[in-house]
This record gives C-alpha cells, sequence and structure tokens, in this order.
C-alpha cells in the first residue's frame, strides 16, 4: 500500500514539475485599464493604433466596439476575457446575459437607450415573430436554463 | 444547490470582505407599478420592488486575491409579478473567490461562477482555472454542478436534475504570432443516461449535453479580422432512422477597414435544429426533432463622416428551412454632442418575411412581415440627465397574424429623468406607455436609486 501511494506521489510530483516547466513565464495582462474610459462606445484603435494587444497577438482595432462588435462579440468573450475584464466587471456581462432573469434588460437599462438591450419595444407580441423567423436566437439565453418564464405558456 | 447552502455560501463569501483593502458595492433598488388590462382577463396591478446588489472587494489578504458577488431578490407588493403566486424571489447570479497570477495570466475561480470559455455561457457551482503556456499556447478549465432553474408544468424536473449532475469544459488554444488565435474546447453537461432512471416509464428524452468547439480570430493586419467558431454535437442520441448533421453551429464573421471612418462587416451563420438543441430543457419549444437548418448571411457597412457621427447601413437574409427566407434591412445612425452633453440615435429597419401556413382554410397563410422605427436620446449635465426613446413597429399582415389581435401598429416610448444627488448616488425615474396588440394602452412606473462606494475603475458605462 505504501508502496502504491509512493509511486503515485512521484508521479503527480513529475507531472506537477513537468506541467510548471510549461507555463509562460510573461507578465500577465494588466488587471485594470490605466484610465477612466469616457462614455460612449470606444473605439480602442484611436489611441493604441495598429500595436498588437499585449499576449493576444490580435490588433486593438478588433476590439474596437462598432455596432457589429455590440451585436456579436462571444468570439472575443471566450478567448479575451481578461482584456474585457481591464475595464468591464462581470456584472456588466450579466445586465443581459443573466441565467435567471428577473426583468427584461431594456426595463432595467431603461435610462440608457444608447446600450443594446434585448426585448424592447413590447416583446411578448414580437417574440412570437422574431421567434418564427430565427428560433435559435431564444434558445442562445433562454434554452439550456431559464426556461421558467417560457414553459408557463409554451408546455 | 439548496436556499440553506445558498446562504452559507453567501455568509462564507461577504465576511472574506472584511478584510479587503478596496471594495465596491453597487446597489440598484428599483420599484415597479403597471396595470395590465388584457381582452378576456381579469385587471390586474402590479407593484414589484427589485433589488440588485453587487461587491467587488480586492486585495483580501493578498494582492492578487479578489471576490466577486452579484444577486437580486424581488418582492411584489401587489399582484405575483413572476409565474405561479410566489411573491418573492431571488437569485445570485455569482458569487466567487478569484485569484489573478503575476505571470502568465493565470487565474483560478472557486464558487458560483459563468465560464465562457468553450461552447456557451455556462452557469454553475464550481471552480475555473487558466493559464497560459510556453511557445504560445494557453489552456484553461472548470468543473462544478451546472445551475439548473426550476422548470414549471410538466417537464420532468427530477430527470434534468438527474442527467445534469455534472459540468466540466477545457479548452486548449495556440496564439498565431502577430495574427491570431484558435482554440479546440470541450464542454460535458451531465454523465447520467436517460435510461439509467429509476422509472416504471423509460424516459426517452436525452438532456445531457458533449459539444466539440473549434474557435478562431485571425488579425494579420489592423485593416482586417476574421472570427468564429464551429460546435459540433457528439452527444450519442438515440437512434430514430434519420442521418443527423453533427455540426450544430457554425457562425464567422469578418471585418474591412477600408478607411480610418469606414469599415464593412460580413458574417455566416448556420445552424441545424438536432444537433444544436442537443439536451435543451424545454423540447417542446427548442424542438430537436424539426429536421431542419436555420442560415444567416448578413453584412453591415459602418461610416463615421465626422467623429462624433456616425452611421451603420445592414442587411440581414436568414432561412429556417421549413418556413422560409426573411430579409431585413435598414440604417441606423449615432450622433454625439459632447459640449451639449447629448447623444441622438434613430434606425429604421424593415423585414420581408415569409408566410406561415396554417391548418385553418379560411387563413391559410398569414405574413410576418414588418417595420421597425426607433429613435432615442439622452441628455446629461451636472447632476441631471434624461432620455428619451420611442419605437414603433408596424405589421404589414394584421388581419390574419393571430399574434396581432387586429393590430397594425404597435407603439411604445420610455422617457426618463435622472437626478445625481450625491458622488454615490444616482436618483432616476422612468415612465413607459405602450400600445401593442397584447395589452390596452399600459402604463409603467419605474424609480430607481443606483448607490456605488468604491474606488475601482470598472464597471462599464
Amino acid at each position: 500500500m505504501l508502496k502504491k501511494i509512493a509511486l503515485l506521489a512521484a508521479v503527480l510530483g513529475l507531472g506537477l514539475m513537468s506541467a510548471c516547466a510549461l507555463v509562460s513565464t510573461e507578465a500577465s495582462f494588466a488587471r485594470t485599464h490605466p484610465q477612466e474610459l469616457p462614455n460612449g462606445r470606444p473605439t480602442c484603435s484611436e489611441c493604441h493604433g495598429t500595436e498588437a494587444v499585449k499576449s493576444t497577438q490580435k490588433t486593438f482595432a478588433s476590439l474596437n466596439h462598432t455596432a457589429a462588435f455590440a451585436k456579436d462579440h462571444k468570439v472575443q468573450a471566450t478567448q479575451d476575457a481578461a482584456t474585457c475584464a481591464t475595464c468591464h466587471a462581470q456584472s456588466f456581462c450579466s445586465d443581459c446575459h443573466g441565467g435567471k432573469t428577473v426583468m427584461p434588460a431594456s426595463t432595467k437599462l431603461g435610462n440608457r437607450p444608447d446600450r443594446v438591450s434585448p426585448h424592447r419595444g413590447g416583446y411578448l407580441t414580437m417574440h412570437r415573430i422574431e421567434g418564427k423567423i430565427d428560433p435559435t436566437g431564444c434558445f442562445k439565453c433562454h434554452g439550456r436554463a431559464n426556461n421558467e418564464k417560457c414553459s408557463a405558456c409554451h408546455r | 444547490m439548496k436556499h440553506r447552502n445558498h446562504l452559507a455560501l453567501l455568509a462564507a463569501l461577504v465576511s472574506a470582505t472584511a478584510s479587503a483593502q478596496d471594495i465596491t458595492v453597487y446597489s440598484t433598488t428599483m420599484a415597479q407599478t403597471w396595470k395590465t388590462d388584457t381582452p378576456g382577463f381579469e385587471k390586474k396591478e402590479y407593484a414589484p420592488v427589485t433589488e440588485f446588489l453587487g461587491i467587488d472587494a480586492t486585495k483580501l489578504g493578498y494582492d492578487a486575491l479578489s471576490l466577486h458577488l452579484y444577486g437580486w431578490g424581488r418582492t411584489d407588493m401587489k399582484e405575483a409579478s413572476g409565474f405561479g403566486d410566489k411573491k418573492t424571489n431571488g437569485d445570485l447570479t455569482f458569487g466567487y473567490l478569484q485569484y489573478d497570477f503575476d505571470k502568465a495570466n493565470a487565474q483560478i475561480k472557486a464558487g458560483r461562477i459563468v465560464a465562457a470559455g468553450t461552447t456557451g455561457n455556462e452557469q454553475l457551482d464550481g471552480v475555473f482555472a487558466r493559464t497560459d503556456l510556453k511557445g504560445g499556447f494557453a489552456i484553461s478549465a472548470f468543473g462544478g454542478t451546472p445551475v439548473i432553474y426550476k422548470n414549471m408544468g410538466i417537464l420532468p424536473q427530477r430527470d434534468i436534475g438527474f442527467q445534469r449532475n455534472f459540468i466540466a469544459g477545457a479548452r486548449l488554444s495556440y496564439r498565431i504570432p502577430r495574427t491570431g488565435e484558435i482554440g479546440l474546447s470541450y464542454l460535458q453537461d451531465g454523465s447520467n443516461a436517460a435510461y439509467q432512471l429509476n422509472t416504471s416509464t423509460p424516459r426517452t428524452v436525452d438532456y445531457t449535453r458533449r459539444q466539440v468547439g473549434v474557435d478562431i480570430a485571425l488579425t494579420p493586419v489592423a485593416a482586417f479580422d476574421l472570427s468564429g467558431r464551429t460546435v459540433l454535437d457528439m452527444a450519442n442520441h438515440p437512434e430514430d432512422g434519420y442521418d443527423h448533421k453533427k455540426v450544430a453551429e457554425q457562425d464567422f464573421r469578418a471585418t474591412i477597414r477600408l478607411a480610418e471612418n469606414l469599415s464593412a462587416t460580413g458574417g455566416y451563420t448556420q445552424r441545424n435544429f438536432y444537433s444544436y438543441y442537443a439536451g435543451a430543457t424545454l423540447p417542446s419549444l427548442f424542438n430537436q426533432k424539426e429536421m431542419g437548418t436555420y442560415t444567416a448571411t448578413n453584412g453591415a457597412v459602418t461610416w463615421a463622416p465626422m467623429a462624433n457621427l456616425s452611421f451603420t447601413a445592414d442587411l440581414r437574409h436568414t432561412k429556417r428551412e421549413v418556413y422560409g427566407t426573411t430579409t431585413r434591412t435598414g440604417l441606423e445612425g449615432r450622433l454625439n454632442v459632447p459640449k451639449a452633453g447629448l447623444v441622438f440615435g434613430g434606425s429604421y429597419h424593415k423585414s420581408i418575411a415569409f408566410k406561415v401556413k396554417t391548418v385553418d382554410s379560411l387563413t391559410p397563410a398569414y405574413s410576418l412581415s414588418h417595420s421597425e422605427m426607433r429613435g432615442w436620446m439622452m441628455y446629461e449635465k451636472g447632476a441631471f440627465s434624461a432620455s428619451l426613446d420611442a419605437i414603433r413597429l408596424h405589421f404589414s399582415d394584421s388581419a390574419l397574424n393571430p399574434a396581432l389581435n387586429g393590430k397594425a401598429i404597435q407603439s411604445a416610448i420610455v422617457g426618463s429623468l435622472g437626478y445625481q444627488a450625491a458622488k454615490s448616488l444616482k436618483l432616476s425615474g422612468d415612465i413607459g406607455v405602450e400600445d401593442t396588440s397584447l395589452y390596452k394602452k399600459q402604463v409603467m412606473g419605474l424609480l430607481r436609486a443606483e448607490y456605488r462606494f468604491g474606488f475601482a475603475l470598472k464597471g462599464g458605462k
């Protein structure tokens, strides 16, 4: 038994040392943006030009918050969460991407019409039309877990 | 997770903030009121009070250790505003301890976390870790218990809980020098199969998910970028005689910056219902058995003739295999006047959609075509702020579309006034008027108190 434990400890120790040797020695990305940014959608390349974001190998221009970026940023969120986190707290994401929500984002942010908030303008009617055109759009937020509201009508 | 476990977790996490050197507390309290007057239904009056509370506490003993909490609670002063008769509700959206290493962008999170590192946006009680490796590689992984919400109606909640007993995911990526990144990820949601349930009736619905994803982002030059992902459904589904596609989703987007003030974006999306809806907990709505595909091609051109003025023209052509095609085109603009503290926005979109066939011989089909017009403005000067947001929808087939109750035009307007009472306290009030096909004219009032204490720069203005 002791031999087995010693062997396991040796294997784990060697594995850990090998894994540590693989870890990059580069300094981590800054945790916060050094300056507070003004209101509105930031254009990163305005200040950073054509340079690449440190350690991500992508240009700052690819993170410019254009209208297209505001509507679709899932790849950036998957790949560059540390870059997003320099300006955005996690709660910023939760304004729209909540698992269990209490009100539509457009109600919560009723005083922020500049933000892209889902479900504006009498959505109970509109979701019956938009859901037929593209039901996969509903599934992204409501399909996997947050079904309490959907299943009240859709049984 | 049971309520008492929630409370114990919350108490432990909140007590950890006592040793924090920097704390940011943000709270939004909202009191709403509205009445519903739906033809054929009893008139009702609602007055829910909702509290959103978040805490970010950093330097908990060590510089790199931080705590992040966010959740909401609601109580109804009049009718129950949720579903069922429950007049209180709440949720811990996330609550975790985080340790950031000085090197390799290494990070560990533990608690209730949101993990977006694989094929979706997963909420779980568990652990997440990531680190950069030598040679441009990086690895991340998470594991724990998935957060599952109550399903009302006839859905077998016990079956979902049994099958989704565990969630884990991992992603390995490679950063191509000065070009971009490519990632390979795996997600498994649930380890028990439906047939393992000890019930007298064999269950045929499989709620587990197993997915493999490939994501890519390439920016070889500042003027061009390409990003997207492919998700494959790897679950073993019951044999039903059909040859199902393994590709759940393909979604790609490319952007070309033609000039400093002109850029064009184009994208392509394809989702196969059977594999995309694998593991859906609401199969009656997200119908995995629908043998079809949804595809979309889209494009947008953004032009900024001046620093504070931009226009975006967009087009989206979609096809749902069993129904038909829809083309949505439109234009939107934004004007920022910083000296006056004003921002204006407006848009117009028209959707030419397919007709939905019905079994009723009197109304054999109805169109989903409609147009949408929206205008908004924001004002902020000194302690005062104001906003106005109006939207108008015009439906082309109100007579036959059963969702519209014969109403061709639907509109909503929301006005808001705000006052920064102190550096950390902002008060605002919204009035909304909706004239929809579901309700008669409906007026909604909302009072909002936003409290923010702390020094952190983050928050996402």
